[in-house]
């Protein structure tokens, strides 16, 4: 028996073979419009390491007010660059855009160490006589007075350290200390110059980031004392007091530059920043404050009769950056960085006056100070080095120093990715 | 017609002839534009060459990074020969213009890659 629904057949036949063919040509279209999605994000991933490529490469004041250019004359190859001064180090912004497509990197740039200028100690030459005694290591080269160092019996304490005493070459150290740059100093001054008005807006919100790809925000206290507590604080910001101002352990601030008469950081902060003060900083018990962050008095202006500059760092504090001082004019009270027991710092410390340790102190890193103080209950012993411990050794050979040091070197290198998108 | 009960008794109407001539036309119609698709479908799509292509220049690109090559030059890498051109990038002295172009046995242009690179030379 014949039926004849050849029609029915091939109807129902079209259709799925209109379908198939459909399905074929949706997922291929997917799958191009994806590719080629993927093709320009890596063509873009490629255009913004290019842009790093060129501020990592170029002197510091290129592309301070930004700059959008074509990189190979091409029509998707846009970038724009720029570069921001960001206290002890610079940050360079990279952005490439194609279409609607965006990619940045934001980054801070730290310069290599020059290890022909690096020292683990730099004691400057007074004509006085440097000795060790106690438990303490120096490991690396030390410029010491005469380049001489003895072993010496003080405060009951035999040297028990290594026979070498310095584990490295010694040499002999000048009358001063290699200076500072002062190149960033400028910067320093117009940063501090343009804290504008009293304004706490910024802390209506108890948590806040700041994008380096947008305008700074500025927190302002003026003339109040003020203390930050509950706040998490990150990225473009900058806290400015013409006073007093406490940070509190309940704050986290990560990559904020602070500006203030007198710093004190409160027992058990822990944060990544950097603390700028005009007359001392004062860094409580168990503080913690991560690579790369910095604790240093700025005296600008010529002031012959200001108070004492003073960083002091209290017990088992843990530091990892920088901790400097620098006064523009000598002061008759020499500017000084005083350690109590247990301190580690794992970076750079540069005294233009003087340094006190206390017993059991680390610094994994370099030393540079114009006079050093052993402190023991009330006692004081000049350029005596006890139960001190001095290793560049075990500084990580990743260690990025910034151009403001005299060790600093001239290739440029990201210390830091901020943000990546 | 189709689909109606066959009278064996009666006599079949002759309209199945034309009916399947016309279902015949109509599935070649079917299949053929089936196939232009299915043809537009494969060859519009991203060849695997292309994109093994681009997977090499990414590796050589990494390979002048890290060796600081500042040599232009012509390598064979599998079935391609990758023409590496360096030259400084806007007479910048640590900064390089590096581009790379991919081509296949037939020595047509596969792909290529460009990128500013930073040589220290210490």
């Amino acid at each position: 028996m014949l039926k004849a629904s050849a029609m029915y057949i091939v109807i129902i036949i079209a259709l799925v073979i209109g379908l198939l063919c459909s399905a074929l040509i949706v997922a291929a279209f997917f799958y191009r419009v994806e590719y080629q999605k993927k093709f320009r994000y890596d063509q873009l991933d490629n255009n913004v390491n290019s842009g790093v490529n060129i501020l990592l490469a170029e002197s510091d004041t290129s592309y301070l007010s930004g700059g959008t250019f074509s990189l190979f004359n091409n029509n998707q190859d846009s970038v724009s660059l720029k570069r921001t001064f960001w206290g002890m180090y610079d940050v360079g912004i990279s952005v490439a855009f194609s279409q609607k497509d965006t990619l940045y990197k934001t980054f801070s740039i730290a310069c290599n160490v020059d290890s022909s200028k690096w020292a683990a100690l730099y004691l400057v030459n007074k004509e006085n006589p440097v000795a060790v005694s106690g438990q303490t290591t120096i490991k690396g080269n030390a410029y010491l007075p005469n380049g001489q160092i003895t072993t010496s019996y003080i405060d009951n304490k035999f040297y028990s350290g290594d026979k070498r005493l310095v584990i490295g070459h010694k040499y002999s150290s000048e009358r001063d200390l290699p200076p500072l740059s002062v190149k960033r100093f400028s910067n320093f001054q117009s940063l501090m110059h343009e804290r504008g008005k009293v304004n706490t807006s910024l802390l209506v919100n108890d948590s806040v980031r700041a994008s380096f790809t947008m305008d700074t925000r500025i927190v302002n206290f003026g003339r109040q004392p003020d203390t930050l507590k509950r706040r998490h604080m990150s990225g473009n910001i900058i806290i400015y007091s013409d006073t007093t101002l406490v940070v509190d352990s309940s704050a986290t601030l990560e990559h904020v530059m602070v500006f203030a008469k007198t710093i004190i950081l409160k027992d058990g902060f822990h944060g990544s920043c950097q603390f700028y003060a005009c007359d001392s900083i004062s860094v409580g018990e168990r503080c913690t404050l991560d690579y790369p962050s910095c604790l240093a008095i700025l005296r600008l202006d010529s002031n012959k009769t200001a108070p004492q500059a003073r960083i002091h760092l209290a017990n088992n504090c843990r530091i990892g950056g920088f901790i400097f001082t620098y006064e523009k004019s000598k002061n008759e009270r020499l500017p000084i960085i005083a350690f109590d027991k247990q301190v580690k710092v794992t970076g750079q410390v540069y005294s233009q006056g003087i340094l006190e340790t206390t017993d059991k102190d680390t610094v994994d890193g370099s030393i540079f100070t114009s006079v050093y103080w052993y402190n023991n209950t009330g006692s004081r012993y000049q350029n005596y080095l006890i139960n001190v411990t001095i290793d560049t050794k075990a500084l990580s050979p990743y260690y990025l120093s910034v151009d403001l040091f005299p060790v600093a070197g001239k290739k440029k290198k990201v210390l830091q990715w901020l943000e990546t998108k | 017609m189709a689909g109606n009960k066959v009278n064996m008794k009666a006599v079949v109407k002759a309209s199945t002839i034309l009916e399947v001539v016309i279902a015949m036309v109509l599935i070649v119609v079917v299949f053929s534009i089936a196939m232009m698709i299915f043809a537009n479908v494969t060859s519009s799509s991203l060849s695997v060459k292309k994109i093994r292509a681009q997977a090499i220049l990414h590796e050589t690109l990494l390979n002048a990074e890290k060796t600081r090559d500042t040599v232009s030059k012509s390598l064979n890498v599998e079935d391609f020969r990758i023409e590496q051109d360096i030259k400084p990038y806007n007479q910048m002295s640590q900064v390089y213009d590096i581009r790379l172009t991919a081509y296949d046995g037939n020595q047509q242009k596969i792909t290529e890659l460009e990128k500013v690179i930073l040589i220290n030379h210490e």
